[in-house]
């Protein structure tokens, strides 16, 4: 079923995306279409997010209270939801990046000896 | 609006925007209008699944798809309300046994006396028999020498004429001991309760403490009642307190009004038995444990002063022993038959209502395979088959709260009103069942497990169910009816187990209508039984005498009456007392060496008349035989055979425990004397007129309106002393209702479910008779058209039917003989081998296989090829 397109991205690891929706919120309230398009730019095209599955993942933050949305206006002049990282979401970037850089550390280094032996 | 609600409009808002601004950005790229929307959507993915997902963020998803089975089963149950009721109306049945059966059980064994620390209160028993009762002096010892107990009472029940408020009124009561009241451990309501110095010694108080029943019914629940001076039996006593509601004495079933001092008991009885050795039926006795002390050091201080008593008694006591029983039920009198009997009918109401679940659970099942064809689409579309599992377990489980729900009204009406019933008796009987709240948790309980119980039964065919293969095959199982499946075995089951209660209701009826016709030995038709006290009067041994012959005079001369005469007790009373006989060269007169013992009446002349006990030979006692003339007794024929081993007795001798010498004057016929499913008894007749008795019962045949009898004996009493009690007066038939009170339940008890179970097999066999028929319509349907007889198509569609019903029948009907042996005990005469019962089981059983296929038959003989055929 799917296409050559869609083989060459990288779905996205389980909880991974709530990540990067923190981390594209640290510059400040951004609304759904731009976070989107702002994991597109930030991953030079890699992670290509469907971008519908990001709105399940927004509500499942607010509910966590890690961010909070307000009305606002877009840049092209139209009332939008604008989605705000929480104090307490700001703490848990922090929480949640630490733990990622462990995991990929960890994971590189399970890979390393077998690229090597591989060689 | 919900937050969810909120939330919800808010995506939506959400979406519509970002796929505008997606839009703008690719015209902005240059795209066509239609082409960059159409991009945007592509883009943005399933917009209904992440409405969905989203929505499952801010909701507890399960709660919400229960709800909708919930209302699906209701909506399903309303469809078919046929079905529904026949459900509803099964459960509640079943699970109403359940709880009344399960209430009486807990009002009765379970829950113990409602006194602080029940738990080391314990009923103190004798070894060799089961009726824990004592001569005084034995308790005295236990309570004086032991070294476990923190305390011990002795204690009667009786019924004492009470003078209070200007009337006399009969009450139960007790004597007891003056360490009864910490025994029980309970604190008064008003006033005092009896202590030790009240018993002290004969006379020492005048204390009487009435019961919360008594105080509130006789004395209007004056909260100035202490002090109050009232007359018992004659005697003055002062009402000292009052006991808290709720407690009504120590025996479960028997509500005491009233506790006096034992130490006065010669003056309310006019015997004085409190130093005799030999009077081992005067007292029980309920005994406190000591906290920490455990059972074996219980039993090793007991034997031990047994052993001391026995040493010291050797004449008295050959055999003493004590244990220690549950408190309550007479000790294990009572309590061994009635908690076997409710354990019984516990486990008969639980397989009952296994019966049913598993007979709901097969027209479920069938249910469930009408629907195969709807289970296989939704399996098909993606749905899981634990939701639709899910979806048929809430259906049952809606029934069978519905059914809980039944049957909670139903057992609060039985339980109230069981417990609203007075025995048909003298004494202040009751059950205290009334239903407790926590018998709504039980039947909720009971009522999902039995939901869940059905429901998964269709689990095997949910599970396996292969959507293909179902919408290929369209939807005609044609291997149902052919192989043997679980739920042919569980219909077999159960119409053995209907089978079994069926039996036993008709072993029972029969028992009882054998009773009700049965020779008693005596004949209560047609006589008049007054029983009064005259102890309750305060009279002496010779004024009692002569009042009862001026009564027996005066009764005589009523107008229509035929006999009339009077004993100290009558046959079937629950008072019966035994004598041991020694044959006439006997020396020891120790109670193991005697003959046997023999039932023992005192009665004047004419009361064999007036009873209708056949003389068989010899003389009636007579006024003549008195108490300075040589002993005499009127025997019956069982005596005679033990004792004489012939038939001439008229004139021989044997000897009482007293080693005198008793003459026999005459010969009667056998009879029952105290329960009506006893053997032949041996039984004596000794003239009143040579021992007295102050407790008598007057006896009138009469061929008059035994109402008018009735009034005209109660007006000669009263003429006679205003201040006598009458204790019972009616006729004698519906006097002995107690006897055959215990036939009565069972029959009752087993008849309810034996009907029950009959209602379960024809549901059950209609059910699965019809469901069988339905799945080979087609097939059987192609037999009709290449012409097959009747007679064929019956064999093929129900012949299965057939073999199941008649083996279920014989397994039941060989189990139902088994266990109708276990009635015995109860009923009259009890026997599965007679061939009324037998005949009666087989046509039931036949007439309830004809009702349940009737319908599946009439429908197999109906099928008609051309609509069936076209319409597939």
């Amino acid at each position: 079923m799917s296409t050559k397109e869609q083989r060459e991205r990288i779905e996205l690891l389980q909880g991974t995306l709530d990540l990067l929706i923190l981390r594209t919120l640290v510059r400040g309230p951004v609304h759904g279409h731009a976070i989107a398009k702002a994991i597109e730019f930030n991953s030079d095209d890699v992670l290509q997010v469907e971008q519908g599955s990001l709105y399940p993942a927004l509500h499942r933050l607010i509910k966590r209270k890690w961010i909070s949305v307000e009305e606002g206006t877009s840049e092209n002049n139209r009332r939008a939801k604008f989605y705000k990282l929480t104090a307490e979401g700001r703490r848990q970037l922090t929480v949640e990046t630490s733990k990622w850089d462990k995991m990929a550390g960890a994971i590189a280094r399970i890979l390393r000896p077998a690229e090597q032996e591989g060689e | 609006m919900t937050k969810r609600e909120r939330m919800m409009k808010d995506l939506e808002q959400d979406i519509r925007e970002h796929i505008e601004t997606e839009t703008q950005d690719n015209i902005a790229r240059g795209m066509s209008q239609e082409d960059a929307r159409y991009a945007a959507l592509r883009k943005f993915g399933n917009v209904t699944r992440v409405k969905e997902e989203t929505r499952e963020v801010w909701t507890f998803v399960w709660l919400e798809q229960l709800l909708q089975d919930f209302r699906y089963a209701l909506r399903v149950l309303r469809k078919k309300p046929g079905f529904a009721l026949t459900a509803v109306l099964i459960l509640a049945l079943g699970i109403a046994a359940n709880i009344i059966v399960f209430g009486v059980l807990q009002a009765m064994v379970l829950r113990p006396l409602d006194v602080p620390r029940a738990d080391r209160l314990m009923t103190l028993a004798r070894t060799d028999q089961t009726y824990p009762i004592f001569a005084y002096p034995e308790v005295r010892e236990v309570r004086d020498q032991n070294t476990v107990f923190s305390a011990v009472a002795a204690f009667t029940m009786g019924d004492f004429g009470m003078e209070a408020n200007g009337a006399t009124r009969p009450v139960w009561g007790y004597e007891v001991g003056g360490q009864y009241f910490e025994v029980v451990g309970i604190k008064p309501f008003l006033g005092r309760l009896l202590n030790r110095s009240d018993d002290a010694h004969p006379g020492a108080s005048d204390a009487a403490v009435l019961s919360w029943v008594a105080w509130k019914n006789d004395f209007g629940a004056d909260p100035n009642v202490v002090g109050t001076k009232i007359r018992i039996d004659k005697q003055p006593y002062t009402v000292v307190g009052v006991t808290p509601e709720g407690f009504n004495g120590t025996e479960k079933i028997m509500e005491a009004e009233i506790f006096v001092p034992i130490a006065n008991e010669q003056s309310l009885e006019g015997v004085n038995w409190l130093d005799s050795w030999n009077e081992k039926g005067r007292v029980w006795s309920i005994v406190r444990i000591k906290d920490g002390v455990t059972p074996p050091q219980v039993q090793a201080d007991l034997n031990a002063i047994a052993s001391r008593i026995t040493r010291q008694y050797p004449k008295e006591e050959e055999n003493l022993g004590f244990k220690l029983t549950r408190p309550g039920l007479v000790g294990d009198f009572i309590g061994g038959p009635v908690r076997g009997f409710l354990v019984g009918v516990m486990v008969l109401a639980g397989i009952v209502l296994l019966a049913a679940c598993a007979n709901l659970g097969s027209l479920f099942a069938a249910r469930t395979a009408d629907r195969a064809r709807e289970i296989a689409i939704r399996i098909a579309i993606g749905s899981s088959r634990w939701r639709i599992l899910r979806q048929v377990l809430v259906e049952a489980i809606v029934i069978s709260i519905f059914g809980g729900a039944c049957a909670c009204v139903l057992a609060w009406i039985a339980l109230t009103g069981l417990a609203n019933w007075h025995l048909p008796t003298k004494f202040p009987m009751r059950f205290f069942v009334l239903p407790q709240p926590s018998l709504i948790l039980m039947a909720f309980l009971i009522s999902v497990l039995a939901g869940i119980a059905f429901g998964l039964m269709p689990l095997r065919q949910i599970f396996k169910a292969d959507p293909n293969d179902v919408i290929k095959g369209g939807g005609s199982q044609s291997a149902a009816g052919r192989r043997w499946a679980l739920r042919d075995v569980l219909l077999a089951t159960q119409i053995a187990l209907c089978c079994v209660t069926v039996t036993a209701a008709f072993v029972s009826l029969r028992g009882l209508s054998k009773s009700l016709t049965m020779d008693l030995g005596f004949n209560p038709k047609n006589v008049v039984r007054t029983e009064f006290d005259l102890n309750q009067a305060s009279y002496t041994p010779d004024a009692a005498d002569h009042l009862q012959r001026q009564m027996l005079e005066k009764v005589s001369a009523l107008p229509g009456v035929e006999a009339a005469g009077y004993a100290d007790i009558t046959p079937l009373s629950m008072e019966q007392t035994t004598l041991a006989v020694f044959p006439q060269e006997s020396s020891d007169f120790r109670h193991s060496q005697a003959a046997f013992h023999a039932y023992h009446y005192k009665v004047s002349p004419g009361y064999l008349a007036a009873s209708g006990t056949a003389l068989l030979a010899g003389r009636d006692v007579s006024f003549t035989d008195g108490p300075k003339t040589p002993l005499v007794a009127i025997v019956n024929q069982q005596f005679v055979r033990e004792l004489f081993h012939s038939e001439h007795a008229v004139g021989r001798y044997f000897k009482n425990d007293q080693g005198v010498s008793v003459q026999v004057v005459g010969i009667m016929g056998d009879g029952k004397h105290f329960t009506l499913s006893e053997d032949q008894e041996p039984a004596a007749f000794f003239p009143i007129s040579q021992d007295g008795s102050n407790n008598t019962t007057l006896v009138v045949r009469t061929h008059r309106d035994t109402g008018d009898v009735v009034t005209a004996i109660r007006d000669i009493i009263r003429d006679l002393d205003r201040g006598i009690p009458i204790l019972e007066s009616g006729t004698w038939s519906s006097q002995l209702g107690l006897s055959v009170f215990p036939s009565q339940v069972a029959t009752v008890a087993l008849g309810v479910f034996g009907a029950f179970g009959l209602l379960l097999s024809i549901a059950g066999t209609f059910g699965l008779a019809s469901y069988t028929v339905s799945k080979r319509l087609r097939e059987l349907s192609i037999r009709v058209a290449l012409g097959a007889q009747a007679k064929q198509i019956l064999e093929t569609a129900l012949g299965r039917m057939l073999v199941l019903l008649a083996s279920g029948a014989v397994v039941g009907l060989v189990l139902g003989v088994a266990a109708s042996r276990l009635l015995s005990a109860i009923v009259f005469q009890a026997s599965a081998r007679d061939p009324f019962v037998l005949a009666a089981v087989v046509f039931t059983m036949l007439l309830t296989g004809l009702v349940s296929v009737a319908g599946p038959v009439r429908r197999v003989l109906h099928v008609d090829p051309a609509t069936l055929l076209r319409e597939q």
